[in-house]
């Protein structure tokens, strides 16, 4: 987390003095970010970083389920299952990505390539079903859409 | 200053008051779990809905006074949404109040038999959690039974500041969790979360299945345990429940300490060592009158005492800084010609507790000193040539720092090598056992009321000073 010091500076400059419970969040997120996930070394300096209990960053770590503790696979396939997308047969596309890479969701390859995730809502209703990979939008799946896009994630 | 109505009640409310504080002070009663008198406010349990004409339900706790607002308390909407919060609340709380140390003075408890009264209406299973969670070496935490009003977080980042609770994960997972750079044992007003507790979620280990809380009754007391002297309040069992079998000690013995709340003093918290005070009332008493070790009646201890005080040149007393306001002034009024008198700190502060800080805790760890300075002065014992009478009220006075030609009387409650060596050695009772009242450091005087009867042979200081004073061959 050193290394990010200068740039939580610049955010601490955004908030008022004695706020900085209120860095916790962009803090977490640009290490997580950097890392990938969120290792307890970090919990531990920013919270000296910042001056707060350890418990508040707990607190905001596992309130958030964007929040990672572990380690995942180099792309994160994250498939909407809520109401329009469950409609529209997130179900399926979900089970053919399933049987193709022989992980449930929640699980990460072996050779830590592909990690598997359902979410909830992620506001693409109109185009569903949908899935992010990393940070992209992948809408209106079907069959030969996922196959040729798993195909292009090396 | 707005005028507002409360059921119908014109109230002058100040501008900086809720509607809870309004209905509080003019005894309009609103239930409540998260708020609390010393707290911030969260307004997450919902308990506190109200009624406000034109503007719906919405809580009083965070509800500002405005003009002419017209506030229903009991309300028929009000009482559905009541009874629709308690259902909610319940959701996932195991209802196992036959095995819950709160049952009998539990907030839910309570509101459930007053507001509600209904079944649960869900079909679902509860949301199971983990029980005895340990979290610290004085508290446990089932969190099946907590109703996540955050009072105890609340209180650690708020009053005692130790910041050491918090809540994980969210919605019906969320659990109150320590964290381990802060420990929650290293808190010393961690107990006081037990109290404000509205459920049974944070259990004394100390008191744990113990016994039940209707068997007890609560004597007021004040704390001993340092200068702030908080006052307290004392449970043992009632005397219709005095057991006649199984464990008779528990007939006399303290079965929990809780705060007395004091705005003049403490407020309605006390420290960790103020929940122990069993521990220093209940170490083995002394309860026979002895000269030099071998023990004799009352009349006969009393007569050598006087005999001893009567052939006395230069006769020192020790007076004990424990002793109540009463005691001090009797001793003042009945001995002070007779003896030079010195205040003797009965208390040292122990390895590891905390000294002082700016909360409760003080670095004197004696009640009275402040009444026993004001009658005998502040000058270190000290023993001219040619005394020969040394009185010695209390423990905690090493005896080899005593002239070794004087003659000792001895005046302790428990069970101590030092009672043998004393010429005369006479019994006292404790603060449990009598009445009396401290003088804390302020200057605040508070009554503590006794829970037990002393043994015969125990005598009350006051009674024993009289009887001292009393001239020589008499009888008490």
């Amino acid at each position: 987390m050193k290394h990010l010091v200068p740039e939580f500076e610049k955010f601490r400059e955004r908030f008022p003095a004695g706020f900085e419970s209120s860095l916790v969040l962009p803090c977490l997120r640009r290490i997580q970010e950097d890392r990938g996930y969120v290792a307890n070394s970090d919990i531990e300096e920013l919270a000296v970083f910042l001056g707060v209990p350890q418990i508040q960053i707990e607190e905001v770590l596992s309130f958030y389920t964007q929040f990672r503790r572990k380690p995942i696979g180099r792309w994160h396939l994250q498939f909407c299952h809520n109401v329009s997308c469950s409609m529209n047969g997130a179900e399926n596309v979900l089970a053919h990505v399933e049987q193709k890479l022989g992980i449930k969701p929640g699980q990460t390859t072996p050779d830590g390539r592909y990690t598997l995730s359902t979410v909830e809502c992620l506001g693409s209703c109109g185009t569903a079903p949908m899935m992010m990979v990393n940070d992209g939008y992948h809408e209106n799946l079907t069959f030969t859409k996922l196959d040729e896009l798993l195909e292009g994630l090396k | 200053m707005p005028e507002i109505f409360i059921n119908g009640q014109a109230i002058e409310a100040r501008d900086d008051q809720t509607v809870m504080a309004v209905a509080r002070e003019h005894g309009h009663f609103i239930p409540y779990f998260c708020w609390h008198p010393q707290l911030s406010v969260v307004g997450n349990c919902r308990m506190c809905l109200v009624e406000v004409e034109g503007r719906g339900l919405d809580i009083a706790c965070n509800m500002p006074v405005a003009k002419g607002m017209k506030v229903f308390t009991n309300s028929e909407e009000v009482q559905a949404h009541r009874k629709a919060m308690l259902q909610f609340i319940t959701l996932n709380h195991p209802v196992d109040c036959g095995i819950c140390d709160k049952a009998g003075e539990c907030t839910l408890q309570d509101y459930h038999y007053q507001y509600s009264g209904q079944r649960s209406l869900s079909h679902d299973q509860k949301v199971r959690s983990t029980k005895f969670y340990n979290l610290s070496n004085r508290i446990l935490l089932d969190n099946e039974r907590c109703i996540l009003c955050l009072r105890c977080t609340r209180f650690t980042h708020e009053v005692s500041k130790s910041m050491a609770l918090g809540v994980e994960r969210r919605g019906d997972t969320s659990n109150i969790r320590p964290v381990e750079d802060r420990p929650l044992s290293e808190d010393p007003y961690s107990d006081n979360i037990i109290d404000i507790c509205p459920v049974g979620a944070l259990l004394s280990r100390q008191f744990l299945h113990k016994s039940r809380v209707w068997f007890l009754q609560p004597t007021p007391s004040v704390c001993p345990g340092c200068a702030r002297g908080c006052t307290v309040q004392l449970w043992h069992r009632k005397p219709e429940w005095k057991l006649k079998a199984l464990d008779q000690r528990q007939n006399e013995s303290i079965a929990r300490v809780t705060p007395l709340d004091n705005p003049a003093v403490n407020g309605p918290w006390i420290c960790n060592k103020g929940r122990d005070l069993a521990q220093v009332f209940e170490r083995v008493r002394a309860d026979e009158p002895m000269l030099k070790g071998r023990p004799v009646t009352v009349p006969a201890a009393l007569d050598e005492a006087r005999r001893l005080i009567g052939a006395a040149r230069h006769a020192v007393a020790l007076v004990s800084n424990w002793g109540s306001n009463e005691e001090l002034e009797t001793f003042k009024d009945k001995l002070g010609e007779v003896f030079h008198c010195f205040v003797k700190e009965d208390w040292q502060p122990q390895p590891g507790e905390r000294l002082e800080d700016d909360l409760l805790i003080r670095a004197d760890k004696n009640p009275n000193t402040t009444r026993a300075r004001e009658l005998f002065g502040h000058a270190e014992p000290g023993f001219k040539d040619g005394t020969d009478l040394v009185l010695v009220w209390g423990e905690g006075f090493d005896f080899a720092r005593l002239p070794s030609r004087a003659r000792i009387i001895f005046l302790n409650s428990y069970l101590q090598p030092e009672n043998g060596h004393a010429d005369v050695f006479l019994p006292v009772s404790i603060q449990t056992e009598r009445h009396g009242h401290y003088t804390n450091f302020q200057g605040t005087v508070s009554a503590f009321e006794p829970c037990f009867e002393p043994k015969p042979g125990v005598l009350h200081a006051e009674d024993l000073i009289r009887a001292l004073a009393a001239p020589a061959r008499g009888h008490p």
